[in-house]
Formats: C-alpha cells, sequence, structure tokens
C-alpha cells in the first residue's frame, strides 16, 4: 500500500512538474524580456523624460544633473538658487590662503600649492555635480522657465516607476498652475525679503484629491513653511488622473520660492 | 535553472519507487517545489513592485501663472449634409468663446494656423503645430456632420508638444441636427476641455444667469445662458420683482418682489415651471440668499428696523441672526462652509461691509469707510466681491466701483476703474469670473469679466438689465 501510494503520487506529480518546468522557463524568460527592454524604457534617471516637450522635459537631459533623484533632494539643503558655478567660485578663494606660508621665508613648500592646484581641480567637480538644486538646473535656461518679481523656477519629473511627467505634462502643468493659484503669498512673514526654498510632498489620487501633505524639507522661514502647507491644503481637487493612467495616485514634490 | 532542479525529483520517483530513499526523494521534490513557489512568489511580488513604483511628479513655484496655449481648430465637415455649413459655423464659434472666456487659455490666433487643419487624429501634423508661429501646447479639433436629421460631433484635444502620447480627450456626441443642438455640445466640449486643463475645475459654458430685466415695461427675472444667449423670461408678475437668487440644486429661483402686502420673498420652481408658495414674513422683505445646504438668509423689517433673519428653504424656522437699529441689508452666504455670512450695515452710518457667523455672532467690520454694497462671497469662501464708493459725501467725484477683498487679510484690489456706475457683482461657480451690472454704456446691461478685472464684456443690450445672479453649478 505504501509502495503504491508513493507510485500513485509519483505518477500524480509529473504532469504538474513538467507544467512546472515549462512555466519557470516563460516566466525567466519574461523577466530577462523585462529587464533587460522595458524596464530600460522607463523609470531612468529623472529630467530624462523623453517626450515631455510639452513641459520642455527634453531640455533637462542637456543640463549636467545628478543621476540619483535621492542624492540630489539632499544636496538641496545648500539652499542654492542657481547652478553650481557661484559655489564653486565661493571655493577658488580657499586657496587664497597659500599666501600664509609667505610669511614663512624659510618654508617654501612647493608641493602645497601643486596640492592646492589639484584640490582645484579636483573640488569644483563633485559640487558641480551635486549642487544643482533638484529641478531647477534645467529649466534655468528653459524656455519654460518663469519668473516674477525676482523670483525664479521651473520643473523637473522623474519617472521612478513610470513616465507620468512626460506622458502628462499638461496634468503636471495643471498641478503647478492650482498651486501657484492656491499659494497665498501675504500669509508670509511681511519682514522676510527671501528665504530657503521649502519642500512639500504629497499625493495625488485618482479622483484628483490631494491627501499625505508632508514638508520634506523646510524652509528657514516657519511662515513660508505653514503658507505653502496651507497652499496644498485649500485645494480640494486637481482633476481626475488620466484616465489611461494605470496607477492609483501620483505621488508630487512641490518646491516654494520666495522673494519679495 | 529551475527546470532542471525539478527533473531529478521525478527520475528519481521513478527509479526508486519501492524503497525508502522513495519517501526521501519524495520529500526532497516537496522541499524543492516549496522552494520553487518561495522564489516564485518573490519574484512576482518584485515584479510587482516594480510595475506598480509610485510615479512622482517634481515641480515648484515662486511664480506667477502662466496660460496654457491652445489652438482650437475649426472642425471639418464629415458628411455633405446641407445643415453641415450653419451647424459648423455655429460649433466652432461657440466653442471658440468658452475657450476664450475660460481666463485660463492662450488661445492661438487662427491666422497662425497650418492651412491644413485636422479633422481625425490622423491628420495632425505635429511638427505643423507645436512650432511657430502657432507654437501652441495643446490642439483642440475635430469633425462634424449632419444625417438623417442626427448631428454627430467628434473632438479630440491633443498635446501637440508630447507626440509619444498626444491624447487628452476624446470625445463624441450625438444629438439633433439643430443649432440649438450644436450649442449645447461645444458647450459640453469646451467644459470637457477646461476641466482637464483647468485642475478639475468644472467649466461653466452650460451655467445659466438670471437678472432682472425690464424689458417688457415691468421688471421681471429672466434668465440666459451664461454667454448672454438665450434670453428668456421667467417671470410674468406684471409686478416689481428684485434680487434673484438660483438655488445651489438650480430647482428654485427665490427673489423678492412687491405684492398686496408688501416686499415678499417669492419662490419659483423649475420643476414645476411656475410660482409656488412661500411664507410671508410681513414688512419688508429683500435680498434674498441661498446658503450651500439650502436655508435662505434675507432681510426683514418685520420687527421695525431692517435685520437679516434665516429660514429653512421652505420658509419656516425663522431666526433672526442681527438686532440693532441701522439697517442690514444683503446677506451673502459663504459658499464653501456656509457658516459665515457678509452683510451690508449702516450701523455707523453709511453703508459698509460685515461679517459674522452664520448664527449671528462674532461680527466684523471689513470696509472702513465710504459707501459699501452688494457683496457676493466667491465659491472658494476666500474672497468677496462688492461695489464700493470709496470717497462718497460733497466734493467727492467717487463712483460706484467694484472691489475684491481676501476675507483673511481684508487685502483689496479695484476691478473697475473709470466706468460708470457698477454694482451686483456676483461670482461664477467657477471663481473665475464675475458679473456684474454697469452703467458704462449709458444704460444698465449685464457685464461679465474674468475676477481680476481683465476680458469685460458685455452680455445684455436691450432694455435695462440689472442684478445679475449667476447659478451654482
Amino acid at each position: 500500500m505504501y509502495n503504491i501510494d508513493i507510485d500513485s503520487e509519483h505518477g500524480q506529480l509529473r504532469r504538474p512538474l513538467a507544467w512546472s518546468l515549462g512555466l519557470h522557463l516563460a516566466f525567466a524568460a519574461f523577466v530577462v524580456f523585462y529587464a533587460v527592454f522595458v524596464s530600460g524604457m522607463r523609470g531612468t534617471g529623472w529630467g530624462s523624460g523623453g517626450g515631455g516637450e510639452a513641459m520642455g522635459a527634453t531640455l533637462v537631459s542637456a543640463v549636467p544633473l545628478p543621476a540619483n533623484p535621492a542624492e540630489t533632494t539632499n544636496v538641496l539643503a545648500t539652499e542654492s538658487k542657481g547652478l553650481a558655478k557661484s559655489q564653486s567660485t565661493v571655493q577658488e578663494k580657499e586657496p587664497e590662503a597659500i599666501p600664509i606660508p609667505d610669511k614663512n621665508t624659510k618654508a617654501k613648500i612647493k608641493p602645497a600649492p601643486v596640492k592646492s592646484a589639484t584640490q582645484r581641480k579636483a573640488a569644483p567637480e563633485p559640487p558641480e555635480s551635486n549642487q544643482i538644486p533638484y529641478g531647477e538646473g534645467g529649466p534655468v535656461s528653459g524656455p519654460y522657465t518663469m519668473s516674477a518679481g525676482g523670483a525664479k523656477g521651473g520643473f523637473g519629473f522623474t519617472g521612478s516607476g513610470g513616465d507620468f511627467g512626460s506622458r502628462y505634462a499638461w496634468y503636471v502643468q495643471a498641478v503647478q498652475r492650482k498651486v501657484s493659484e492656491s499659494w497665498l503669498k501675504y500669509e508670509v512673514d511681511p519682514r522676510i525679503t527671501e528665504a530657503n526654498r521649502a519642500y512639500l510632498t504629497f499625493d495625488i489620487a485618482r479622483d484628483g484629491h490631494p491627501s499625505n501633505i508632508q514638508i520634506e524639507q523646510p524652509s528657514n522661514v516657519p511662515s513660508l513653511n505653514q503658507s505653502a502647507q496651507r497652499a496644498i491644503q485649500r485645494i480640494d481637487t486637481f482633476g481626475p488622473l488620466p484616465s489611461d493612467y494605470s496607477g492609483s495616485k501620483v505621488s508630487v514634490e512641490f518646491w516654494f520660492d520666495y522673494k519679495r | 535553472m529551475w527546470g532542471r532542479a525539478s527533473r531529478p525529483c521525478c527520475r528519481g520517483g521513478d527509479a526508486r519507487r519501492s524503497t525508502g530513499k522513495g519517501s526521501a526523494k519524495v520529500s526532497n521534490s516537496v522541499r524543492y517545489i516549496r522552494h520553487h513557489v518561495l522564489i516564485t512568489t518573490a519574484l512576482l511580488f518584485l515584479l510587482a513592485t516594480t510595475s506598480t513604483a509610485q510615479d512622482w511628479i517634481r515641480t515648484g513655484t515662486g511664480l506667477g501663472v502662466e496660460k496654457v496655449r491652445l489652438a482650437a481648430s475649426d472642425f471639418k465637415p464629415s458628411t455633405n449634409d446641407a445643415k453641415n455649413a450653419e451647424l459648423l459655423k455655429t460649433f466652432n464659434d461657440v466653442l471658440w468663446n468658452d475657450l476664450d472666456n475660460a481666463g485660463i487659455f492662450d488661445l492661438v490666433s487662427k491666422s497662425f494656423y497650418p492651412l491644413q487643419e485636422p479633422g481625425q487624429p490622423s491628420e495632425v501634423n505635429f511638427p505643423a503645430w507645436n512650432s511657430p508661429p502657432p507654437n501652441t501646447s495643446m490642439l483642440a479639433f475635430g469633425n462634424l456632420g449632419a444625417a438623417a436629421g442626427k448631428l454627430t460631433v467628434q473632438g479630440w484635444l491633443y498635446d501637440v508638444k508630447s507626440q509619444a502620447s498626444p491624447q487628452v480627450l476624446g470625445k463624441q456626441y450625438t444629438d439633433d441636427a439643430t443649432t440649438g443642438a450644436a450649442r449645447v455640445i461645444a458647450h459640453r466640449f469646451a467644459d470637457e476641455i477646461i476641466f482637464r486643463l483647468g485642475g478639475g475645475v468644472p467649466g461653466i459654458a452650460e451655467t445659466k444667469i438670471y437678472f432682472v430685466s425690464e424689458r417688457t415695461g415691468h421688471k421681471e427675472i429672466w434668465v440666459m445662458d451664461y454667454d448672454g444667449a438665450n434670453q428668456q423670461p421667467i417671470t410674468h408678475l406684471g409686478s416689481i420683482s428684485l434680487s434673484p437668487r438660483i438655488s445651489p440644486d438650480g430647482s428654485r429661483l427665490a427673489f423678492s418682489s412687491v405684492t398686496k402686502s408688501g416686499w415678499e420673498i417669492m419662490m419659483y420652481s423649475f420643476d414645476l415651471n411656475r410660482m409656488v408658495a412661500f411664507t410671508r414674513f410681513g414688512g419688508m422683505n429683500l435680498s434674498p440668499s441661498w446658503s450651500p445646504d439650502g436655508k435662505i438668509a434675507f432681510s426683514s423689517s418685520r420687527n421695525g428696523y431692517p435685520n437679516i433673519f434665516v429660514v429653512d428653504g421652505s420658509g419656516g424656522n425663522s431666526r433672526r441672526l442681527t438686532n440693532d437699529k441701522g439697517p442690514d441689508v444683503s446677506p451673502t452666504w459663504n459658499r464653501k462652509t456656509g457658516s459665515q455670512i457678509a452683510f451690508v450695515s449702516g450701523r455707523t452710518g453709511l453703508p459698509q461691509i460685515y461679517t459674522m457667523e452664520s448664527d449671528g455672532t462674532n461680527v466684523q467690520r471689513l470696509t472702513d469707510q465710504g459707501y459699501a454694497v452688494s457683496p457676493n462671497w466667491s465659491p472658494n469662501g476666500q474672497f468677496l466681491t462688492f461695489s464700493w464708493m470709496r470717497k462718497y459725501g460733497p466734493g467727492e467725484p467717487g463712483s460706484n466701483d467694484l472691489y475684491l477683498m481676501d476675507v483673511a487679510s481684508k487685502q483689496w484690489v479695484q476691478l473697475t476703474h473709470d466706468s460708470g456706475r457698477n454694482d451686483f457683482p456676483c461670482w461664477s461657480p467657477d471663481g473665475r469670473h464675475i458679473i456684474f451690472q454697469s452703467h458704462r454704456s449709458g444704460s444698465d446691461q449685464i457685464w461679465t469679466m474674468l475676477a481680476d478685472g481683465t476680458n469685460v464684456k458685455q452680455l445684455t443690450f436691450k432694455g435695462a438689465n440689472t442684478q445679475p445672479n449667476w447659478s451654482w453649478k
């Protein structure tokens, strides 16, 4: 009886295992195909959304932008308003400390200037690649850059799981417009003339309702943080997400610049 | 690899059916299967996580608001019916006007359009549209055709800067082949475009405007489309009717009218298409105003001085909100919250704008000088618009102009300048437009403008037309 049971068990397993073999092979082929082709076409670095011409997103790729969005968000703590050039010039001043050894007339060390020269070359590069504020590097010279009252800004998209920014540039523009309309600058402390950029994140549900509003990186002016948060809270809906978008929500990182 | 690993278990099972090792092999095969199930599950989870990874938008502001550059190509005929020409003209004109009035588009002049305008998606020449001279971001196009008394319209909205996935909107409408139907379809298509590109705010192309007209010799309540078309009388009372206010659901119209017992609040039902009975309060009852949940605030002098009262939609449960000698009139609800009421009071002399909670508490004065009347609350609850003669008195050549005030900060901005008497402003449901009465043309007429005071257009021309009220939706 025992043997018969085993026999019958193996007889039952043969066909399913053959199916399993076939399905595993098919699945492996699909994973390889997906990894090589499908994922290669989407989810590249931010600003690389081809087809985002409506927002001029293609121009972003023309600017040396950091590859990893996470890195750039950290770098934003530098609060730089422009490209890295201004910061590199600041660093060039550091070597002026070299004349100090001049006081020691005896000790004229030639390797020291050599080191400083190498530092000069080495120092600017990391900041240039990292110090471009996220979402600002590209649009600064782009045609869709807008300015008013001395403030500047623009767009930067990323598609970690898709290419929402480039496929639905019109929706992104509507979000930007609606938040801009909702932001009441008089809520910011009138004594403030300039503030560090404030970053907020929120989700847009399928019906367009914003939720999960959070200050990702606060400005140095609390009233700016509050006014930015209120600007999002005032909005009932951004309009339903595009009907052919498969996701259930989209996340937004929105920055607020303030300059009086 | 996984397939190869599964084979020995089968072979082993075949070769050692009757041995004790056979059971070991069986347990091995079960272990293999479990192992594979785990790996497969993990991979599926990984794949699912990858495919549903969250999309991010990163954007910002610090700037003004930029309008969407939109081209609205004339629709092309899709049939050879003789009615097509008339229907196309109506449709194209209405669609263009609706988009132009929306206030959120920078409409590209038709003189910049390519010679070959598309009627179908396959006919869209992207480079011709997304580069100068049109240099548009969005393109609305489509076709229209009448056949066997039926009108069919196909319309698309394309993001022509995004050639990979250009379609934002695609709609087909069918109705009777009449110019009226063509107007309605054009309104609906325009509203769809405005809804998509305007951040989810419904368009106003199908909204109505109620107003007072004395073109028949009596002041009666009339209605017209938001663009001034289809003007029709509603009441035929042969009396004096003023202050029409449509209910939030659009089913009833409240107004004040002279009756045998004096000025009373009257009610017209659009469900029954006739006047319906409403409570008579006695005294002078004026300027009704609907709350978002269907209550009515109005001014009543039943106790002597005009004060603000609130009743429910049927006229019952009357409640007095203000109680002072200064006349309190023209209440208007905060249309977003329904928890505040703005009104005009002469308690300090000249009429000024005040706000209070809906229970009559926390009265605050908003204007500090001149002669301020006719407040109307914006749909988002943020602004009040009203008519204000800031310099009032002997030797002051002031005139009634329209102003916008942010209720929270009391900051205001003047909307009309040097254009005669302007009064009775009322917000559109999208919060982007204001309709008002103006004497700038030499007689009182209804005008409309964007809420920033631009794009002023006259809507009525016959007789004297006053006190406009925009429907809620």
